[in-house]
């Protein structure tokens, strides 16, 4: 097999990848795309495509800290402006809804909590409203008696993640750029200056050498790293959704909990789709992970409670998809310190921020300022040295069968 | 309520020695076997009566005028509750815990049952093989098994001129109970050459009693001057309510019209598919059969799977007919008792048995040879399908769409294929087009032949639910505080 040349291989399909072909092939950058299997199938196939703007809130099973929703706003005013422009960008529908979302509190506790995140909102520049349990039902009917408070954010929203990443990838091919599926990457060395990719075996085995590699590789950016000697600490989890059966009933907004896992929107093509970080019952990153009955009933009993009329849909299916989070729950991109050429993003919430940190990375390879100050979200934080009782890197499933939420 | 609200699944559970999901030939063989040896054995099936397919009941008014058209179905079943099997007829199995071994069930009022078993016998039987064609979505155009079920328990026919088209063996009988009813059967259109040179070479072939059955049927057929086209395909059904017309085509030349027939009913099928939701969903090891395209469980000879609690049996474990699906449930109930120690089953019996499984291997065998693969169908069929034919018709999606999306950034994968056009993502998930999705995939990514490559596996995923259930059967099974906090 001959040795090709690119001017930036970025491994992995998923959304981020995909968003940074469209953005480096739209400025001129010859691209090739590296996917282990068909692309778009992992996190960005299986996630519920909110756009989260008012702060999420929330904790993922097994996540140790919350979120820094202080610092983590700003990025999230910055997606959302990029949302607005994208199918006009990317000259395709992707059903991006901007309909606006609630976040509910049930108890006083909650509400208080409601409050606080309206100020960091504030702040950020993100225009919020405080609605008690009245007022919230009086917006949406739908809402339950046990609803006591909620914030009204109208940049919430849904894009539909299954044209997402295939309209990126569209858009780097028709500005020539490449995809290759099912061409899983094994091997990153350092060549001179740049770096020798290989990916496929026999007679699909290519090599590419290239300036400048991009892992976004989602749950398996760690993996990647590692292959080219750098160790990055992620957690990969995975969590799941639940789908019903189409519905007469509209419901156009999201609607999220502040206080327990929860969010629940109807789709474009009916269907109301729930989640809310519900754990898997296993985590497989070879194949497909299963989702847990337990989180399924869980997550339909909180559903019910929130939103009554949902009582009577069936459900239709449900899956479960990995993610990746960073022990410190805030997102990961940028060069690695003293691996020049190798670049990394991901963490949670990588759906509403693919768009942004496309841009970002484009710029940040250009050696252009990028649209917002990434410099504390590094890779660098991430390779400190763990202590020997931590698993390290090694990609450990932090769920036990019967996890619950915590 | 609590922030931290705990989801573990509540009600009681049904605890017995065998659990045996269907109740048709299968299912009711193992049961009966089971039952009278003294172990706990539950049945459940999803209709309001046990029997299946081939032992289907007719409606209680239907038998008083007709009668019983398979006597010895009532038999058996009577066999199995004689012996003190627990029947739950209108029971669905859904799902299974995350304990990989409690089953979900929920009753005919949608109650959810739980039910686990030092043993799981899964005769789950099959569904039918389709693929669309333009018209296909007319009233008036069943399936094969539809027109055979109506006219079994409610002795209504499906209309008064009939074409049947399709392949495989049971496009014969269901032409004879056609004809039995007073239908005027225009003719059979059968993909293959599998009647060569005639239908009455088939008798010739000295073959035990299911090969002298068919061969019975085309005798009749014969007699009645069914014609039967053979290398014929369905090109379109036309008509402004309802199906007026057929035309065929030669199944060479698939989109070139040889013969238009004026018809009110039409009965298209392909044989069946095993169905294997609920092996699949408790673990079991499954493999794609080669020739059909299907996902067959991998199973012993006792119908053992990889999960050695785990029997699949019958038409689930791959497409054999009701004989071989007897004697699959009898060997399962045969391994379970020698489990047990409890066999009483003598060595000349047991012998008996084995052989009787072989030859009926056979002739499966012998059959399936003389009818096309499902495989090599889609391998015909697929290319011709014309680009605005709707293939799945829960999400409306069509042929064109499926195409170009597996050409393209779906690169021949069949699962990115579905997620991204939504074919098979409807309410029947997939089971109505699965078969015509995965041949378009395959048909626009030539060279690449099922189950090629690790990632590219030709069949949709099972995912719980089997079929979709009511988010109050979930809720009831979240516990009482769940079922208060929306009052
Ligand atoms: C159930 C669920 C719900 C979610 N809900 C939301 C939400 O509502 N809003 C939101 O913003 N975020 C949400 N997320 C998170 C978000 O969807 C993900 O973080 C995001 O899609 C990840 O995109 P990615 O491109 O980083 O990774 P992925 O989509 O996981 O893509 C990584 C790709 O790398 C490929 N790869 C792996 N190894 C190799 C290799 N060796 N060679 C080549 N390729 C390789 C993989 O096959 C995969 O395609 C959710 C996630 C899940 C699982
Ligand atoms: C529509 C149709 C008509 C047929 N008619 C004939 C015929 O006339 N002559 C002939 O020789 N062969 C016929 N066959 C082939 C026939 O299936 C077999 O020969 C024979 O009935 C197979 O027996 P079985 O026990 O394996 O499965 P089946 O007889 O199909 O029995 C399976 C049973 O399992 C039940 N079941 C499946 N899934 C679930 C679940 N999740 N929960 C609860 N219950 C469940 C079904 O309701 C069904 O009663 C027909 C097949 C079909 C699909």
């Amino acid at each position: 097999m001959s040795t090709r040349t690119a001017d930036a291989v970025i491994v992995g399909a998923g959304v981020l990848g995909a968003s940074v072909a469209s953005h480096l092939a739209r400025s001129g950058h010859r691209v090739l795309v590296l996917e282990r299997g068909a692309p778009g199938r992992e996190g960005s196939g299986t996630t519920a495509g909110n756009l989260h703007m008012q702060a999420v809130h929330t904790k993922r099973p097994g996540q140790a800290v919350p979120l820094d929703s202080a610092r983590f706003l700003p990025l999230q005013r910055a997606a959302s402006d990029r949302w607005e422009t994208l199918e006009e960008e990317l000259e395709t529908s992707v059903e991006v809804r901007r309909t606006g979302g609630f976040t509910i509190a049930e108890t006083e506790e909650q509400y208080q909590e409601l409050r606080d995140k309206h100020g960091w909102e504030a702040a950020a520049g993100i225009h919020t409203e405080i609605l008690d349990g009245d007022a919230a039902r009086a917006a949406l009917p739908l809402l339950g008696p046990t609803v006591a408070a909620a914030t009204w954010c109208d940049l919430d929203g849904y894009a539909n993640p299954l044209k997402v990443t295939p309209a990126y990838l569209d858009s780097a091919t028709r500005h020539g750029g490449r995809t290759v599926a099912f061409a899983p990457v094994r091997r990153i060395t350092r060549n001179g200056d740049g770096w020798r990719v290989v990916a496929g075996r026999g007679a699909a085995e290519r090599v590419v050498d290239t300036p400048v590699v991009v892992d976004v590789a989602g749950p398996w950016l760690g993996e990647i790293a590692a292959m080219a000697g750098i160790t990055l600490r992620m957690t990969p989890v995975a969590i799941q959704m639940h789908a019903t059966v189409r519905s007469s009933a509209t419901m156009s907004h999201l609607v999220q909990h502040i206080g327990e896992g929860l969010s629940v929107k109807q789709v474009t093509a009916g269907n109301l789709l729930i989640g809310g970080g519900w754990p898997a019952l296993s985590m497989d990153l070879a194949g497909r992970s299963d989702a847990s009955l337990d989180s399924l009933v869980g997550n339909v009993a909180l559903a019910v409670r929130v939103l009554p009329f949902i009582r009577d849909l069936r459900l239709l299916r449900m899956w479960a998809g990995p993610l990746a989070a960073t022990p410190d729950e805030m997102p990961v991109i940028g060069e690695v310190p003293g691996a020049p050429g190798f670049y990394v993003a991901g963490g949670t919430y990588a759906f509403t921020f693919a768009p942004l940190w496309g841009e970002t990375l484009r710029c940040l390879i250009e050696g252009k300022p990028p649209p917002v100050d990434v410099s504390d979200l590094g890779p660098g934080r991430l390779m400190e040295q763990w202590s020997q009782e931590d698993n390290g890197p090694e990609q450990e499933n932090h769920q036990d069968r019967r996890s619950k939420r915590c | 309520m609590t922030a931290e609200h705990s989801a573990a699944t509540y009600g009681e559970v049904v605890e017995r020695d065998v659990v045996i999901v269907g109740g048709g030939p299968a299912g009711l063989s193992a049961a009966a076997r089971l039952a009278s040896a003294g172990l706990a054995v539950t049945i459940l099936d999803e209709q309001p009566e046990l029997g299946g397919q081939y032992y289907r009941r007719p409606a209680p008014a239907v038998a008083r005028q007709w009668g019983d058209h398979r006597p010895e179905g009532g038999r058996l079943i009577a066999q199995v509750r004689a012996a003190g099997a627990e029947c739950r007829t209108g029971h669905l199995v859904w799902g299974v815990e995350d304990d990989g071994r409690t089953l979900l069930a929920s009753d005919d009022a949608e109650h959810p049952v739980r039910l686990r078993a030092r043993y799981l016998v899964l005769a789950t039987g099959a569904f039918e093989r389709v693929f669309p064609f333009p018209g296909w979505q007319l009233p008036g155009v069943t399936t094969p098994g539809f027109a055979q079920h109506l006219a079994a328990s409610d002795h209504t026919t499906v209309g008064d001129r009939v074409v049947l088209a399709g392949s495989g063996p049971f496009l014969l009988p269901v032409a004879c109970s056609l004809i039995e009813l007073g239908v005027s059967v225009a003719g059979i259109a059968e993909a293959g050459r599998p009647y060569r040179p005639s239908l009455r070479a088939l008798g010739t072939l000295g073959h035990p009693a299911r090969l002298r059955e068919l061969a019975s049927y085309a005798a009749r057929l014969a007699r009645a001057r069914v014609p039967i086209w053979q290398e014929t395909v369905v090109l379109r059904a036309d008509g402004r309510d309802r199906v007026s017309s057929v035309t065929l085509a030669a199944a060479a030349r698939p989109a070139r019209p040889v013969r238009t027939v004026e018809v009110d009913a039409l009965c298209v099928g392909y044989g069946f598919r095993p169905q294997t939701d609920l092996a699949r969903m408790l673990g079991c090891q499954v493999r794609v059969d080669v020739a059909s395209g299907d996902a067959v469980p991998v199973t012993g000879a006792a119908g053992r799977a990889s999960r050695a609690d785990v029997y699949v049996v019958g038409e689930a474990a791959g497409i054999g007919g009701v004989h071989a699906a007897k004697a699959r449930g009898l060997a399962a109930a045969h391994d379970i008792l020698t489990r047990e120690g409890r066999s009483a089953v003598p060595v000349s019996e047991a012998r008996r048995m084995m052989s009787a499984r072989r030859r009926l291997a056979r002739f499966t065998a012998l059959t399936d040879s003389l009818y096309p693969g499902p495989a090599a169908l889609l391998a015909t069929l697929a290319p011709a399908l014309p680009a605005d034919t709707v293939v799945c018709r829960c999400e409306a999606v069509r042929a064109e769409e499926i195409r170009t999306t597996a050409a393209g950034s779906a690169d021949g994968d069949l699962n990115a294929t579905k997620a991204w056009t939504r074919a098979g993502m409807g309410p029947c998930q997939g089971r109505e087009c699965g078969f015509a999705v995965a041949g378009l995939v395959r048909s626009v990514m030539p060279g690449r032949g099922v189950g090629d490559g690790e990632s590219r596996v030709e069949i949709f995923p099972s995912r719980l639910p089997v079929r979709p259930v009511p988010l109050a059967t979930l809720l009831e099974l979240a516990g009482p505080e769940s079922q208060k906090g929306d009052a």
